[in-house]
């Protein structure tokens, strides 16, 4: 329920970013064809996980992107060496350097969808200790101070005080 | 006083041998000898020093409320004495038999002593007074004995002046005698030269009085609704009794009381009484004043001293009595005036409120006894009952009450069974709240306003109007309120000051101060079932009325419907009278409520102050100290600490409560935050890989 409802409050990105990108993209496009491919097809993964991962925070964008940025990023450099656009359609022809690249954005996946139990069990243990914790302290007072606190009878008897002189 | 023996030498023919029948009951020994009974209890000692013999009853000295018995002073053995045990049904004078013991006995029995006793005939204790035999006897027995004869020329040396003088002065100092009769009236010594007035202590005023020796006002009320009344109501006992004494019988002995007030009304009192018997010239007018049936006219102690003194007395002043020209015929009978068909009324409420409708009464009322004032009041009171048609007062009580208002103003309020002046209104009460079980009579009384309006329609004012007003505003506030310690029961304190406590718990006692009441409750410990509480509503009632501190709090407290405050209210009311009324060890009492404080304990929040408190109660009560039982049960840093404690403990528990709710409460919720936290971890770890890699690649390639 609360996935769907954060679901429904992702926002599409606006016409302007588009147009941004774009731009940035055909200029790269013009100055740099060679990386500007390697990028294209090297990060398909991760413009695949920004179309699966429906939520406002895109951690799935995150976590692929990082990743399958890091198994591109190597083959981006081998270009400094050889800047033609041959050079970079033989680095993504080659089958071993998509295995890296696709191979990198899947470990990214992996951690995507391995890390979230690992951390929510952990937390759950600490939210069990912690309730625990917190009924064995209620239980010490209910034992002190009677069932009644757990009630909310809070009424006392009336004060009926002997007269000054007396009390003295 | 009277210094010369009285004639005793030969006793007159003509003096009638029933005289003694007429005032004792056949069987009555007319002397004053003990009269042994065997197994009657034995003796009893009243304040360490007076011996009262209960098997030795002195018949010779009974009150008609009193039974006398043979007392003896250890400290003065030649001191002849005896004790009149009073009822413990009938309240008694405690302000005159205080005065009584402090002042000079001249003229009147010597009271020397009381006490409130055990007294093993009546197998509880009462109110017993000890008074100095008087030697002489009654008056009225050594009459019937013929051993002595009254004359007219007696009458002013040897009877009047004395019991004149000794009436002005008992007027002085503590008012009114209110039992003023021939049996009541003694020789103080054997030769018969002193002659003294009896006690007025041991019934209320009036109470004991025959109708004969009272105005025809305060003869029309219940006994015990006459009143204190007044000097002048004294003065005209004294002139019944003078009469009596004198012409040796009573003249209407044998009229029933019911013919002779309506006779007295119509007709006047000394005309009643004496008006067909021989009355010895030189006595005729002084009766006629002290007779007089208008207090204002009525002879005064001036008029007897000028009498006495053979000073020229003025004539009695005779208000001639109102009487219609035509009687008017009330079931079955004829009716002359208005107070006597007020006094009839009275008796027959449906059939009176019936004719005082009808056109009729109003028309005799007019024509026959000439009263169109008297008339339209009448009329009024008649439409005012049909406009409350539903209310009280389109009652046929209420319209009575007040229609006999209306027709004899100066009579005694009369509502449905009872009949009382104002000043009666307390023993009167007493009767039927605590013989009658009448304590919704006495409150409607209160609530309608009937002395006021009884007040109102007096012209002269009342004596005392305003005081009574005052009083009876003040009743009227007590019966309003319901709660412990008011309604009724305080009403009957407030106005009785001589009536002991009435509560079931401790009726034996005859609780009639306050000192009184721990210790007899503390007796009541061993006897009363212990479950429940050491309080009534007449207990509350007279520690109210007869403790001159500032109970309200304790009564609030008593009064409230939780049971814990409750019994708070109770001890600390006890223990506040244990304190100031300095009682020492109250073992019986402390364990009774020790043992109800359970609701007190459990109102601690807690445990551990509980069970300090259970612990340390035993000790407390072994001390039968209830001020220390009740600081151990209600003390106020021991309150305050466990209030604030428990505010404390509660905020505590509640918000640990709701953190565990927090934390429990949203079960899908926490999966999807530990996922998303996870995811957040995966991005960042990711994010930080990447941000590591990338300068490590470009350091290496630079390389």
């Amino acid at each position: 329920m609360a996935k769907a409802a954060t679901q429904n409050t992702a926002k599409a990105p606006s016409f302007t970013l588009i147009l941004w990108g774009a731009g940035i993209v055909t200029v790269w496009g013009i100055i740099s064809p060679s990386s500007m491919l390697i990028l294209s097809l090297g990060m398909l993964p991760t413009l695949v996980a920004y179309f699966c991962d429906r939520t406002e925070q895109k951690f799935a964008l995150y976590c692929v992107g990082g990743m399958n940025f890091c198994g591109v990023f190597p083959f981006l450099l081998k270009l400094t060496d050889d800047h033609s656009f041959t050079a970079a359609m033989e680095i993504m022809s080659n089958v071993f350097s998509l295995a890296i690249i696709f191979t990198a954005a899947g470990f990214g996946w992996l951690m995507f969808l391995s890390i979230p139990p690992v951390v929510s069990s952990f937390l759950t243990v600490l939210a069990e200790a912690r309730v625990k914790s917190l009924k064995s302290i209620q239980k010490k007072i209910v034992d002190e101070w009677g069932a009644s606190i757990a009630k909310g009878n809070s009424e006392t008897a009336a004060k009926v005080p002997l007269t000054d002189e007396e009390t003295d | 006083m009277a210094e010369q023996p009285l004639e005793t030498d030969e006793v007159a023919e003509e003096l009638p041998p029933d005289m003694a029948e007429m005032f004792e009951p056949a069987d009555a020994p007319i002397d004053n000898s003990p009269t042994q009974h065997s197994g009657a209890g034995g003796p009893v000692v009243l304040k360490d020093r007076y011996m009262l013999d209960t098997a030795t009853p002195l018949p010779g000295f009974d009150s008609p409320s009193a039974k006398a018995y043979l007392a003896e002073d250890r400290r003065d053995l030649g001191l002849k004495l005896f004790a009149l045990i009073c009822s413990p049904e009938i309240s008694t004078r405690i302000a005159a038999i205080r005065l009584q013991k402090d002042s000079d006995s001249a003229g009147r029995l010597d009271l020397i002593d009381w006490d409130v006793i055990y007294w093993p005939p009546l197998g509880q204790r009462t109110m017993v007074i000890i008074f100095v035999q008087p030697r002489g006897g009654r008056v009225l027995h050594r009459l019937a004995r013929k051993e002595i004869r009254i004359t007219e020329y007696d009458v002013p040396r040897k009877l009047a002046e004395p019991l004149a003088n000794i009436l002005q002065k008992i007027a002085v100092q503590e008012g009114p005698h209110r039992a003023i009769r021939p049996e009541n009236i003694f020789f103080r010594d054997e030769d018969m030269t002193e002659i003294i007035i009896g006690e007025n202590v041991s019934s209320p005023p009036g109470f004991d009085q025959p109708t004969i020796f009272e105005p025809v006002e305060r003869a029309m009320a219940d006994p015990a609704g006459r009143g204190i009344g007044s000097t002048r109501d004294d003065i005209f006992a004294l002139g019944v009794t003078i009469g009596i004494l004198v012409l040796g019988h009573n003249p209407v002995a044998k009229t029933k009381d019911e013919d002779l007030i309506k006779a007295r009304l119509e007709q006047g009192s000394y005309a009643v009484i004496f008006g067909n018997s021989r009355v010895p010239l030189p006595l005729l007018e002084p009766l006629r004043g002290m007779l007089n049936d208008d207090p204002v006219a009525r002879w005064d102690f001036n008029e007897i001293s000028n009498w006495l003194t053979g000073q020229r007395t003025a004539p009695a002043k005779k208000r001639p009595i109102r009487k219609a020209e035509n009687p008017y015929p009330f079931r079955g009978k004829e009716y002359l005036n208005a107070r006597s068909l007020a006094q009839q009324f009275s008796q027959k409420i449906q059939d009176a409120a019936k004719t005082a409708g009808e056109e009729t009464f109003e028309t005799w009322l007019k024509r026959s006894l000439g009263d169109a004032g008297m008339a339209e009041s009448v009329k009024g009171l008649i439409q005012a009952a049909k406009f409350h048609k539903d209310g009280y007062q389109g009652s046929d009580e209420y319209v009575t009450c007040q229609l006999c208002m209306l027709l004899d103003p100066m009579g005694p309020i009369r509502y449905k069974s009872v009949s009382f002046m104002p000043d009666g209104f307390g023993p009167m009460a007493a009767s039927q709240m605590l013989h009658n079980d009448n304590g919704q009579l006495i409150g409607e009384i209160l609530s309608y306003d009937m002395i006021s309006a009884w007040l109102n329609n007096q012209s002269p004012p009342y004596p005392g109007t305003s005081e009574l007003r005052a009083n009876f505003i003040s009743l009227k506030g007590f019966i309003s309120i319901k709660e412990i310690g008011y309604g009724l029961e305080r009403v009957l304190y407030e106005i009785n000051p001589s009536l002991p406590c009435h509560s079931p718990l401790i009726a034996q006692d005859y609780v009639m101060q306050i000192e009184h009441m721990l210790p007899a409750l503390n007796k009541a410990a061993s006897n009363a079932d212990t479950n429940q509480r050491p309080i009534d509503r007449h207990i509350a009632a007279f520690i109210a009325t007869r403790f001159d501190q500032d109970i309200h709090p304790h009564l609030k407290a008593l009064a409230s419907d939780a049971r814990d405050t409750s019994i708070v209210g109770l001890l600390s009311l006890y223990a506040f009278l244990q304190w100031k009324l300095r009682e020492q060890q109250l073992l019986g009492l402390s364990s009774w409520v020790g043992g109800l404080l359970g609701p007190v304990i459990n109102s601690y929040h807690n445990r551990i102050t509980r069970g300090d408190i259970e612990k340390e109660i035993p000790r407390l009560v072994r001390k039968g100290s209830l001020p220390e039982l009740f600081d151990l049960v209600d003390n106020a840093e021991r309150r305050k600490d466990d209030r604030d404690g428990y505010t404390e403990a509660r905020a505590e528990w509640l918000a640990a409560e709701e953190e565990v709710n927090d934390i429990e409460g949203a079960g899908d919720e926490r999966i999807t935050r530990a996922e998303r936290a996870g995811q957040q971890a995966a991005a960042v770890i990711s994010i930080v890989i990447t941000l590591t890699m990338v300068p490590v690649l470009l350091i290496l390639q630079t390389w």
